[in-house]
C-alpha cells in the first residue's frame, strides 16, 4: 500500500497543483458571496475532516469505525459549554474540544486491548449512541434535548461566513498534513502492521497499545476541534444532530469512495460526496429528499464495493500500473549471489545471557486447549550459546511451546524463563524487547507492505523518537536490504508480500527476525519449502549468527539439517519430552526413532570427513 | 498428457513464467525443482486455471486448455492439491470426502463406489470417517486430500509442494501414497522443494529457473548431473550429513 501510495501521493499531489487547488478554494468566498455556496464548502470540510481522521483510525490501523461523527459532537459541547459559562468566544476555546475528543478517544483505544474486527464496530456505534445519551440526560450540563445555544458572531456581516470557512479550511489542510505525515514515518508503517496482524506486529517490536492509542488520538483531536467550530457556525448544539449516525456513515462512504489507507482518498470521497448529497437534497424527490438521499448513497456504496471495491485513488493507481507494466518481465527466482553470509553484528545485549549457562528455562509447562493436553509438564533447558533442535512428530506440541515461550498463548500452568528471569508474566512485545524472536511455519508477513517494509517494520528496541522518523531510511534500511540480498531477495524489495510464493515469504520472515536482532532465534521449519542451496547456505548463517553469541532454537523436519547442525537435540511427543542429548545419541534412541523417524528407518553413520 | 508451449504468465508484478516450454508423459511422476521464486507453483496454477496465462498454449491430451476456468479444468480431468489449508477442518474426513466429489454429486451411486475404491486404497478414510479434518495430523490430512483430489478419478494430479511441514514418517507416507496414485491411473505432475525426495518419487524431472525451463531429464539422470546438484540440490547433495537416516 505504502509504495504505491508514494507513488500516487506524487502523481496526484504535485505541488504546483496542490499549491493551485488551495488558492482556488480559498477564493471561493472572495469570488462568489453566495451563501448556498460558502455552506457547501463549509460542510464539505467538515466531512473531509472527519473522513481523515476515520482514515487513520480505520484505513492505517484497520479498527473500523461507525461512529466518528462523536468526535464532532463532543467538540461542539465543549466549546458551547465553555465558551456559554466562561463568557468567551467560541473559538478562543476550540482547542479544548479537541482536547475532549482526544481523551475520550484514548478511552476508546483501550477497548481495542479485547476487541477487534466487528466487535469494535458496535463498540465505536456505542459510544456514539452512549454519549447522546449523555447529552440527553445530564441536563445541568447540557441543557439536555433542549440544546445548548451559543453566542452569535460578533464580526460584520459584511464578512459572512469566512471565519467558519477558512477556520475549516486550515483544520482541513493540517489534517492532511498529519495524515501525510503519519503515513510516511515509522508509526504510520506500525500502524498498517497492526491492521495487517496486530499478534504479529506485537512480536516484532511494534508496541501495539502505544501505537494505537497515539493513532487514536491523531484521528479525534481535529475532528474535535472542527467539532467546536461547527457546532459555533450553527449556532445551536442538541444532542439528536451531534451525535448523529448519517454524519458517521457519511465520511465512511468518503473514505471509502475516495480509497482507505490513502491520504487523498478520503479528501477527495468528501469532496464528491458532499456537494452530490446538496443535489440531491435540493433538487430531487422534493418531499421525500431524504429517502431519494439513502438510495442515492446506498446505490453508491454499491456501486464503489463492486466496482472500485479498494476506492477511486488505488482503483486508479492499479489501472495505471498495469498499463505501464504490460509486457514487462516481474521478478523471479534467481540462482543464489555468490555475496558472503553478512556479517553478524556483535550482539547488542552483551549483559544478559552470558551470565548464566541456561539462556531458556522451560519448566513443567502445560497448554491445555479445552480438553487437549497440547503441553504436557514439559521441561527442557536451552543452554546459552548453543543450537538447539526441537523435532517430534506432527501435532507433537512444537509450535504450541513457541507459543508458550514468545507469549502467544498464556500458559495452563508453569513456568518460562529467560536470562535467568521469569518472563511468564511479560507481554508478547516485551517478550521481543527482552530478546526473543521466532519464525513461523506459515509465515506470517504484512500483505499490503513491501518486502522491505516487513523487513524495517521489525525493530527489536523501543524508542520513542523513531516513532516519527521516516519509516524505511538510515542505517535500518541498509541493514534490511543486506538481510534482504543475503536471503536471494535482492530483486524483490519493492514487491508486495502478499504475491511471494511460500518459500520466498519464509525468507523475508527469516530477514525480519534476524532484523531484531534477538539474542533467542526461534526458528518453525526454516528449512520446509527452501531450495536445498539455500539451506545450506541458511546452516551457515545460523553458525556465524551463532558464533557471535546468539542462541537458536529450531523446529526442523529436515534431519540432515538438524543432525548437522544442532546439538543438543530434544525430541517432543505428545506435549512431553522424550529424548534430549547430542544428535549421534537421539538419531540411535529406539524411543525416538520408534516415535518419529518410523521403525523402518536405521541411522546409518557416514564418514566423519563429511562433518562440519 | 500436458503441454505448454511459450506460456506467459504473473500476477500484476509483471510476468513469472517468462516462454515455459514443458511436457508431462502419460502415466508418469513427473517433478519441478528449482529455486524459490523460479515459478514452479505457478506453472501448477496455469495448468489448473487458476491463473490465467497471459500468453502461449498449453494443452491437455491434445485439447488447448489454456484460459479455461477452473471448474472446466476439473472437468477435463485435471485436479490440483493445494500447498496448504486443503481441508476444510470443521469437516469430518467423509464430508470432505463428498465435497472432492461435489460436481458429480448428483451420481450418487458412483461417489460410494468411489469412496468404497478409494478406501480400500487409503484405508484412514474409513478408520477416521467421522473425525473431523481438523484433529488429524499433519500427514493424516495430506493422505485426505490425496484422496479426496481421485474422487473424480482425475488422469492428471498436480502436487504442490507434498511433504512441507511433515515429519519424515508422514513423508514417507505421502512417497507412498503419491506411488499409489499413478498406479490408480493418475498422472502425477508435483513441484517439490525436497529435492532428492521428489526426484527419488518421480521418473521424470524439470529444473526451472528464472520462469524458464532449464532442462529436463529422467529423475535418475537428473540426480546424477553433478554441476546440477551443486546448483539447485545443496552442497553434495548425495552425501553431506553426519547421519544419514536411510530406509533399511
Amino acid at each position: 500500500m505504502t509504495a504505491g501510495a508514494r507513488r500516487q501521493a506524487s502523481r496526484f499531489a504535485r505541488p504546483g497543483v496542490l499549491v493551485g487547488g488551495i488558492a482556488l478554494v480559498a477564493a471561493v468566498p472572495l469570488i462568489t458571496d453566495d451563501i448556498y455556496y460558502q455552506n457547501m464548502a463549509i460542510l464539505t470540510f467538515l466531512l473531509a475532516i472527519i473522513a481523515s481522521g476515520w482514515n487513520i483510525m480505520a484505513g492505517y490501523a484497520g479498527y473500523v469505525s461507525l461512529g466518528h461523527s462523536a468526535f464532532i459532537g463532543i467538540g461542539a459541547y465543549t466549546a458551547g459549554i465553555t465558551a456559554q459559562r466562561w463568557g468567551v468566544s467560541p473559538f478562543v476555546v476550540a482547542p479544548l474540544g479537541g482536547v475532549t475528543a482526544a481523551l475520550v478517544a484514548l478511552l476508546l483505544g483501550l477497548v481495542t486491548r479485547r476487541t477487534r474486527g466487528a466487535a469494535f464496530v458496535i463498540v465505536s456505534f456505542a459510544l456514539l449512541q452512549l454519549l447522546g445519551l449523555i447529552a440527553r440526560n445530564w441536563t445541568s450540563m447540557t441543557e439536555g434535548s433542549k440544546g445548548l445555544l451559543l453566542p452569535l458572531p460578533t464580526w460584520s456581516i459584511a464578512y459572512q461566513y469566512w471565519p467558519f470557512y477558512y477556520a475549516l479550511l486550515g483544520l482541513l489542510l493540517l489534517s492532511i498534513v498529519m495524515s501525510a505525515a503519519i503515513k510516511r514515518s515509522k508509526l504510520g508503517l506500525g500502524l498498517v502492521a497492526i491492521r495487517d496482524d496486530e499478534d504479529k506486529a506485537a512480536g516484532i517490536g511494534v508496541t501495539t497499545p502505544l501505537y494505537k492509542s497515539l493513532a487514536f488520538i491523531a484521528s479525534a483531536v481535529l475532528v474535535g476541534i472542527a467539532g467546536a467550530v461547527y457546532g459555533y457556525y450553527v449556532g445551536f448544539v442538541e444532542p439528536g444532530a451531534m451525535f448523529d449516525i448519517v454524519l458517521s456513515v457519511e465520511a465512511v462512504l468518503a473514505a471509502l469512495l475516495g480509497g482507505r489507507g490513502t491520504v487523498w482518498g478520503p479528501v477527495l470521497g468528501a469532496f464528491l460526496l458532499e456537494p452530490l448529497s446538496e443535489v440531491t437534497n435540493s433538487h430531487l424527490g422534493g418531499s421525500n429528499a431524504g429517502a431519494f438521499r439513502i438510495i442515492i448513497f446506498g446505490g453508491l456504496l454499491l456501486v464503489v464495493t463492486l466496482v472500485l471495491p479498494r476506492g477511486i485513488l488505488p482503483g486508479a493507481t492499479d489501472l495505471l500500473d498495469r498499463i505501464r507494466r504490460r509486457d514487462r518481465v516481474g521478478v523471479v527466482g534467481r540462482r543464489l549471489s555468490e555475496a558472503p553470509v553478512p556479517q553478524a553484528p556483535a550482539s547488542r545485549r552483551a549483559d544478559a545471557g552470558a551470565a548464566s549457562e541456561v539462556l531458556l528455562r522451560v519448566s513443567d509447562v502445560s497448554k491445555r486447549f479445552g480438553g487437549v493436553r497440547a503441553l504436557d509438564g514439559c521441561t527442557f533447558d536451552v543452554p546459552a550459546g548453543s543450537i538447539t533442535a526441537l523435532i517430534g512428530p506432527n501435532g507433537s506440541g512444537k509450535t504450541t511451546l513457541f507459543n508458550a515461550i514468545d507469549g502467544g498463548y498464556a500458559v495452563s500452568g508453569g513456568q518460562v524463563e529467560f536470562g535467568g528471569r521469569p518472563i511468564t508474566r511479560l507481554s508478547r512485545t516485551g517478550r521481543t524487547f527482552a530478546g526473543i524472536g521466532r519464525t513461523y511455519q506459515l509465515p506470517r508477513l504484512f500483505g499490503s507492505l513491501t518486502v522491505l517494509e516487513n523487513v524495517a517494520a521489525a525493530s527489536g528496541q523501543f524508542s520513542l523518537r523513531a516513532l516519527a522518523r521516516s519509516a524505511v531510511s538510515g542505517a535500518e534500511a541498509a541493514r534490511a536490504r543486506e538481510l534482504l540480498d543475503f536471503v536471494g531477495l535482492g530483486d524483490y524489495l519493492s514487491a508486495r508480500a502478499g504475491e511471494l510464493s511460500y518459500g520466498q515469504r519464509k525468507l523475508v520472515e527469516l530477514a525480519q527476525v534476524l532484523m531484531l536482532d534477538p539474542e533467542l532465534i526461534m526458528l518453525d521449519e526454516p528449512a520446509a519449502g527452501i531450495n536445498p542451496t539455500l539451506i545450506s547456505r541458511l546452516a551457515e548463517l545460523v553458525r556465524a549468527l551463532n558464533e557471535t553469541g546468539r542462541t537458536f532454537l529450531i523446529v526442523e523436519h529436515d534431519m540432515q539439517f538438524v543432525l548437522s547442525l544442532c546439538d543438543p537435540v530434544i525430541v517432543l511427543s505428545r506435549g512431553t519430552v522424550i529424548a534430549q542429548g547430542h544428535p549421534s545419541e537421539i538419531s540411535r534412541d529406539h524411543e525416538v526413532v520408534e516415535a518419529y523417524l518410523g521403525e523402518d528407518y536405521v541411522p546409518q553413520p557416514v564418514p566423519a570427513a563429511a562433518a562440519t | 498428457m500436458i503441454e505448454l508451449r511459450a506460456v506467459a504468465a504473473g500476477y500484476g508484478g509483471g510476468d513469472v513464467l517468462q516462454g515455459v516450454d514443458l511436457t508431462v508423459a502419460e502415466g508418469s511422476i513427473t517433478c519441478i525443482v528449482g529455486p524459490n521464486g523460479a515459478g514452479k507453483s505457478t506453472v501448477l496454477r496455469a495448468i489448473s486455471g487458476l491463473l490465467r496465462p497471459r500468453q502461449g498454449q498449453i494443452t491437455f491430451a491434445g485439447e488447448p486448455i489454456g484460459g479455461w476456468p477452473p471448474a472446466r479444468i476439473i472437468a477435463a480431468g485435471i485436479v490440483q492439491v493445494p500447498q496448504h489449508g486443503g481441508l476444510f477442518g470443521d469437516l469430518t474426513v467423509r464430508d470432505n470426502m463428498l465435497l472432492g466429489g461435489y460436481v458429480i454429486r448428483r451420481d450418487r451411486a458412483r461417489i460410494r463406489r468411489r469412496i468404497a475404491e478409494l478406501e480400500g486404497a487409503f484405508p484412514i478414510i474409513r478408520e477416521r470417517s467421522g473425525d473431523k479434518a481438523a484433529n488429524l495430523s499433519g500427514g493424516q490430512r495430506r493422505i485426505v486430500e490425496f484422496a479426496r483430489a481421485l474422487m473424480l478419478e482425475p488422469r492428471v494430479v498436480l502436487l504442490d509442494e507434498p511433504t512441507l511441514g511433515l515429519d519424515p514418517r508422514a513423508s514417507q507416507l505421502v512417497f507412498d501414497s503419491t506411488q499409489l496414485m499413478q498406479q490408480l491411473g493418475a498422472t502425477v505432475l508435483m513441484v517439490e522443494q525436497n529435492v532428492r525426495f521428489g526426484l527419488k518419487l518421480a521418473s521424470h524431472g524439470i529444473v526451472m529457473e528464472r520462469g524458464r525451463v532449464l532442462l529436463a531429464d529422467n529423475a535418475d539422470a537428473l540426480l546424477r548431473r553433478s554441476d546440477i546438484s551443486a546448483l539447485f540440490f545443496g552442497s553434495g547433495a548425495a552425501d553431506a550429513a553426519p547421519v544419514e537416516v536411510v530406509r533399511s
